[in-house]
């Protein structure tokens, strides 16, 4: 296979990956409030901050993670509590959107006074930048796989989880019709808290996994990657784990494939453009089924 | 918007003055202070910039003020207003600052993207600018290097003129080159003037130019093509985070080429963030802090920060071996300030017409960042070629460290 080919696909998977971790953390709560939480990009640079941070206080590395990892799953439990919840107390009320962008900015404004606006340094997890397996005489960098991997796993297990278990089905029932779900005694609201806990998490996972690529982090870190994120969702159909996945990866794929074989400048646009094409021909994206309100 | 006024740094630098020698306070209320002022990026994602020109500048006004102050006077930074490198917030800064008639003289916001957005209006207004960081040349000079500079506008920082007849001078030892950079202004001006300065120098040369959004967190496609291209050497025209990125992409994706950053390239998130990676990378920077012994004035200037702030990320943990990035981040404003004080004194007044007469006039002033400073009337920039070394990033004593070639 071609060098060149070769290296834009790998990259494009890989950071198409995390888009769509990215996706499903957003369509994890648009499941259970059709709500999204616009502050996904400052729970992913807080995570890999808090990691940075707690690893300098001499914690070891997995459980400086863990230590992040549980922080951001709190702060899952705020953002609903305290964003979205009062926002959707109004029928039909987008307050949502504007109180957890907010609730980003400020996070961002606490990292900020707290670690300090500069970029610092993100210690490699697993691997390093150096290190590589060759796949059929290609360079294969192992950052980059592990990120494909762990981004594939973790949709695949929250698909398992959704379809094959009693709670996966109370979620599924929650997002069909929350009144009638409560009737039948299903916990919504702990469903919902629930929901954005694993979202807030997997914004983690996916701070931690973009930043081990970049190698450093700073306060701003994670904003567009949640543009991103929401592309991929739009163009997978919002609200479906298979179509975040092959959102991102089409967004990954063909921002790489088109800034490799045709321009670097046109990288960030095309993601923008397949948004905007899908939006017109089919609004409901790729997997998404078309809503019906009830009369 | 994050403001340090009077009560901030004008106390510090007027208690630093009590500290060391005799000062009467009567007397320099009665006579007032001597107020200077800028917006800067004090916050926000480049602070590394505007936070060292501050500290920069708080440490000229300290020291001036140690010894007794300019026209016996003593010296204030009466408006020091955050802009978080934003354009429409530096408009509104020195908007605020130009509506303070007893500010004396000003400095440039810490980038192109906000020195160009407020320099016609201080132009407008008259009072002398003295810029320390952007690097874009036509904040000095609108219509060409060729053409007379604005009045009122004078410049220490390296230019991207400058850097790019620097850096041709070793890419041209290079057949294929390939030259990524930011996709602002100044990466846009600086890989242009690159260009056009190897082609001078080897008009064989074949240049691939790629472009990327400042913070990209893969730079897959933009290296990929320049291996393409079959590039010998790479340069890399933006900040140091986003050369971490670019660094540690070329090592994911295997691409070994002699490799090149500007100035604002090579500082301390390009070493945090690429850690041993760095190591043979060539860069462009101000050549006094390599030198050793380092000119007095440098060393008085290096001395002085260490005194106030240790051995930080700005200086870097070698006591003995400042970062070269000191000179860019914070000896540019130090250097800025002194020169504005300097011409205030030279004047003996602090009328903007008078300021400007003694800059213009301004003959090796020695500075931190740059050895020996003159302007003229028609040359208002301090940098010179001769001004900028080229240095390669080693491994000493388990320390990454930049020593210069030349």
């Amino acid at each position: 296979m071609d060098d060149f080919f070769f290296s834009l696909v790998l990259a494009g998977i890989s950071v198409g990956a995390v888009y769509a971790l990215v996706a499903l953390g957003l369509n994890l709560t648009f499941w259970t409030t059709r709500a999204l939480n616009f502050g996904q990009g400052s729970l992913m640079m807080l995570c890999a901050m808090l990691t940075v941070h707690l690893a300098a206080q001499g914690l070891a590395l997995l459980l400086a993670v863990l230590g992040a990892l549980f922080i951001i799953g709190g702060l899952g439990i705020f953002i609903e509590r305290f964003a979205v919840r009062p926002a959707l107390k109004g029928a039909g009320s987008m307050g949502w959107v504007v109180s957890t962008l907010g609730f980003g900015i400020f996070l961002q404004g606490v990292a900020a006074k707290w670690f300090g606006a500069q970029a610092v340094a993100f210690p490699d997890i697993l691997f390093s930048a150096q290190d590589y397996v060759s796949v059929f005489g290609q360079y294969v960098s192992l950052q980059y796989l592990v990120v494909l991997l762990v981004a594939v796993a973790l949709i695949l297990l929250l698909e398992l989880f959704v379809r094959k278990t009693v709670w996966g089905q109370a979620v599924h029932a929650v997002s069909l019709d929350p009144e009638l779900a409560g009737v039948q005694g299903i916990p919504v609201r702990r469903i919902i808290l629930g929901s954005f806990i694993a979202s807030s998490l997997l914004a983690g996972v996916a701070g931690l996994l973009i930043a081990q690529i970049g190698g450093t982090v700073d306060p701003a870190f994670g904003f567009d990657l949640v543009l991103l994120g929401f592309v991929a969702a739009v163009f997978g159909g919002m609200g479906s784990s298979v179509g975040a996945l092959v959102g991102g990866l089409v967004v990954g794929l063909t921002s790489k494939l088109v800034g490799g074989y045709i321009s670097t400048a046109a990288e960030h646009a095309i993601a923008f453009a397949l948004l905007m094409a899908m939006l017109a021909l089919r609004p409901q994206g790729l997997f998404g089924r078309i809503e019906v309100s009830k009369a | 918007m994050t403001t340090i006024t009077r009560r901030g740094l004008g106390a510090l630098s007027v208690a630093g003055a009590g500290l060391a020698g005799p000062w009467h306070p009567a007397r320099a209320q009665a006579a007032g202070t001597i107020k200077l002022g800028f917006t800067t990026a004090l916050t926000g994602p480049f602070n590394e910039f505007g936070e060292g020109i501050r500290r920069g500048a708080e440490l000229a006004v300290g020291e001036a003020n140690r010894q007794g102050g300019i026209l016996g006077r003593q010296v204030e930074l009466a408006e020091v207003l955050d802009d978080q490198l934003v354009p429409d917030r530096a408009v509104q800064n020195m908007r605020r600052i130009l509506d303070n008639q007893e500010i004396a003289g000003l400095m440039c916001p810490s980038g192109s993207g906000p020195s160009l957005a407020i320099v016609d209006m201080v132009v407008a207004d008259g009072r002398p600018i003295i810029n320390p960081q952007a690097q874009t040349p036509s904040i000095i000079y609108p219509d060409g290097a060729d053409k007379p500079p604005r009045p009122n506008v004078f410049s220490v920082a390296i230019s991207n003129t400058v850097e790019a007849e620097k850096l041709a001078i070793v890419l041209a030892g290079y057949r294929r080159i390939g030259i990524v950079h930011e996709s602002t202004g100044y990466g846009v001006t600086g890989a242009e003037l690159v260009k056009q300065a190897v082609l001078a120098q080897r008009p064989d040369a074949r240049l691939t130019m790629e472009s990327y959004n400042q913070r990209a967190q893969d730079m897959t496609a933009q290296l990929v093509r320049v291996q393409r291209a079959r590039a010998e050497a790479m340069l890399v025209i933006g900040l140091g985070a986003d050369f971490a990125v670019i660094r540690r992409n070329m090592s994911r994706l295997n691409i070994n080429l002699a490799l090149f950053g500007t100035s604002g390239a090579v500082t301390v998130p390009y070493l945090a963030g690429a850690g041993d990676l760095v190591v043979g990378t060539k860069a462009a920077s101000y050549i006094v802090l390599g030198r050793r012994p380092m000119p007095a004035a440098t060393r008085t200037f290096v001395d002085l920060y260490r005194a106030a702030y240790g051995t930080d990320r700005w200086y870097g943990p070698d006591a003995a071996n400042p970062l070269i990035s000191l000179a860019n981040t914070v000896g540019s404003g130090y250097d800025c300030i002194g020169l504005m004080m300097d011409a205030i004194r030279r004047a003996g007044s602090t009328e903007k017409g008078a300021i400007i007469g003694a800059l213009n006039a301004t003959k090796d002033y020695p500075g931190a960042s740059v050895a020996s400073i003159s302007f003229t009337p028609q040359q208002h920039t301090a940098l010179r070629p001769e001004d900028l070394g080229i240095y390669q990033m080693l491994k000493r004593d388990d320390r990454v460290v930049l020593e210069l070639l030349e």
